[in-house]
């Protein structure tokens, strides 16, 4: 279960504070798929990153089964952010100098499970699944933009996370690209029991969600 | 640990050109360090040597007695005036830092040389000296006693061979390096013991032996200036105090350059000293802006569970890589230079009689090893605090590319 309560995000801007996140509160239960949705500046992505640990708020706290992330210390945290969350983020991010495989690995072997054979088995077997069994030496310029977002997924995996927050994972994608890797998500939403939060524009892909959160100015409007 | 460096190297390796030019600086800063420390301590040794072998400040001789001044500052001339061998230990003169005595006499038909040629026999205190025995280039390996005697350059003969002066066997103890002054290129030296044992072979004007060849009696003392004192100092207080005698001043200008070349070396030690800070600062900046175009990924290593220890760590891991490889290279390229230094100003130097003492093997290896820590010690402090400052900031923020 994500629980949030009174979370508050502000930025010190020129023109003074601004607040993206307005105190919110939100549930979304274990093993769900729940898309949020909102215009540009309606603050998803700084919601999205308060409740991914990557962001700490002004003000409120998050909680996912049972543990209040933000009260973790900077390791534990980390060591959170780790095992217990995948990220899908809306640009390309693979290390430029590392093979896919590498990428893939990454997040196991900065957790301690560092170059063991299992770790490179289980990670090129992710790349499998995603299509890319062929593509496991190759470094990102090499292929696509949707192999790499596959890519992507497969490394948000890797530790087997509790939740898979997506932001905008398609955003740069053609059309066919983008069902595919959607498909891709929901099927790790749906045969892993994952939970699944993703941020989009795209009202079609938010129809598909279990539990849809309508944001404008910081604030749950639906 | 090894994933770290493994990402550091990549990374060093991604941007190429960047990377050898930061290589480049520190090899050049380590280079000048590990060139200059090296050659530093090498003109320190050769300064200790050269200016112990210049000799004396001034010399005190009897009053009357004729002087060369080329040869006066390394040993007496030899005349028939005396002056007591214990004059400077009765008069304490607090300018006066060492007073070394020598006895001097010129004699023919020793047997050293061919029949009419004379030959320089000089008689020193070992205790005192401070005036020959740095000249020595070879000796036998053990204190000099009664009937050793120490062969100017000019004169072959093998340590431990004997040599007969007016047909008293004596050993060659040991052989003087090229001093360029004649007295010391030809001349005997010996303990006062051995020459005192001379005094009934060597006849002096009257016949007799001269008065040099007796026990107390001295030809002259070379005299160098206690810390500070000046020679004008030392001249007044040896002319009030002590009667009879005359100061022979050697080239002030040489007390001059000894000071000089102390405060160059000094000055040449602070320029290493900025010339690493600078270099500290430069890798400094650069690592911040390594930091600050690495924001997104360095967000994004957070984000997928990096700890600050091993951002910082990858960060300061890359510098040290860079800046090692730097010092290396710097030691490398410092050799080099060293190498046409011997070839070139040391081989000169050398050739006209200056001493020139590089630092033994183990003292360089000590001093490139030095070198090199110090650059990835520079590495390291120039990274850390970017590093740090970064791996402080929220993931999203350094993704969004702030902070």
């Amino acid at each position: 279960m994500l629980s949030c309560r009174g979370l508050r995000k502000d930025y010190v801007t020129e023109r003074g504070e601004v607040a993206a996140v307005a105190g919110l509160d939100l549930e979304i239960a274990t093993g769900r798929y729940a898309a949020i949705i909102g215009r540009s500046g309606s603050g998803k992505s700084s919601l999205m990153a308060m409740i991914g640990g990557l962001s700490r708020p002004s003000q409120g706290q998050v909680t996912v089964d049972g543990t209040d992330i933000w009260s973790l210390s900077e390791n534990a945290l980390a060591a959170f952010r780790n095992k217990r969350i995948g990220y899908v983020f809306q640009f390309a991010s693979l290390l430029p100098t590392l093979r896919l495989v590498d990428n893939v690995a990454l997040p196991a072997m900065l957790g301690g499970d560092a170059g063991s054979s299992a770790t490179y088995a289980r990670a090129a077997a992710l790349l499998g699944q995603m299509g890319l069994g062929g593509h496991l030496d190759a470094y990102p310029s090499e292929v696509s933009a949707g192999e790499q977002r596959r890519a992507v997924i497969a490394r948000a995996l890797i530790n087997e996370p509790a939740l898979i927050l997506a932001d905008e994972p398609t955003s740069d994608l053609d059309e066919q690209t983008e069902i595919e890797i959607m498909d891709e998500l929901l099927a790790v939403n749906r045969e892993r029991g994952t939970t699944l939060i993703l941020v989009t524009h795209n009202l079609a892909l938010a129809e598909q969600a279990e539990q849809i959160v309508h944001i404008a100015h910081g604030a749950i409007v639906a | 640990m090894r994933l770290l460096a493994s990402l550091a190297l990549q990374n060093l390796g991604r941007r190429k050109a960047r990377s050898l030019l930061l290589i480049m600086a520190v090899a050049v800063a380590s280079g000048v360090v590990f060139t200059g420390a090296t050659l530093m301590r090498s003109i320190d040794s050769s300064m200790a040597v050269g200016f112990t072998r210049l000799g004396a400040d001034m010399m005190v001789v009897p009053e009357g007695a004729l002087t060369n001044i080329t040869a006066a500052l390394l040993t007496v001339e030899p005349t028939d005036l005396v002056l007591d061998q214990d004059l400077f230990a009765r008069a304490g003169i607090a300018s006066v830092g060492r007073a070394a005595p020598q006895k001097i006499a010129r004699v023919e038909h020793s047997g050293i040389d061919s029949h009419h040629d004379s030959v320089d026999l000089i008689g020193f205190d070992p205790a005192l000296d401070f005036t020959v025995r740095p000249w020595l280039v070879e000796k036998i390996n053990r204190d000099m006693r009664q009937g050793d005697v120490i062969l100017g350059a000019a004169r072959e003969a093998a340590l431990g061979s004997e040599l007969l002066i007016f047909g008293k066997p004596h050993t060659v103890y040991g052989r003087l390096g090229k001093t360029g002054v004649g007295t010391h290129e030809r001349g005997v030296f010996m303990t006062f013991d051995t020459f005192e044992a001379l005094a009934g072979s060597v006849h002096g004007h009257g016949g007799g032996p001269p008065a040099v060849l007796q026990k107390g009696k001295v030809s002259g003392f070379l005299v160098e200036l206690a810390p500070g004192a000046t020679p004008l100092q030392a001249r007044f207080a040896i002319l009030s105090t002590l009667k009879g005698v005359k100061v022979v001043t050697g080239d002030s200008t040489m007390s001059g350059i000894r000071q000089g070349l102390a405060a160059l070396l000094n000055g040449i030690l602070a320029l290493m000293v900025l010339m690493f800070t600078s270099t500290a600062l430069m890798v400094s900046v650069l690592f911040s802006a390594i930091v600050t175009e690495r924001r997104g990924e360095l967000g994004l290593l957070k984000a997928i569970g990096a700890r600050r220890g091993q951002i910082v760590g990858m960060m300061v891991i890359e510098a040290v890589i860079a800046t090692g490889a730097g010092g290396v290279l710097g030691v490398a390229l410092g050799v080099l230079v060293m190498r046409l230094y011997e070839r070139s100003l040391v081989y000169y130097l050398e050739n006209i009689g200056v001493p020139f003492v590089w630092l033994d093997g183990p003292r360089i290896v000590v001093v490139a090893a030095a070198a090199v820590v110090m650059a990835s010690i520079i590495g390291a402090l120039g990274s850390f605090y970017p590093a740090w400052r970064a791996s402080r900031r929220d993931p999203y923020d350094l993704v969004r590319g702030e902070g």
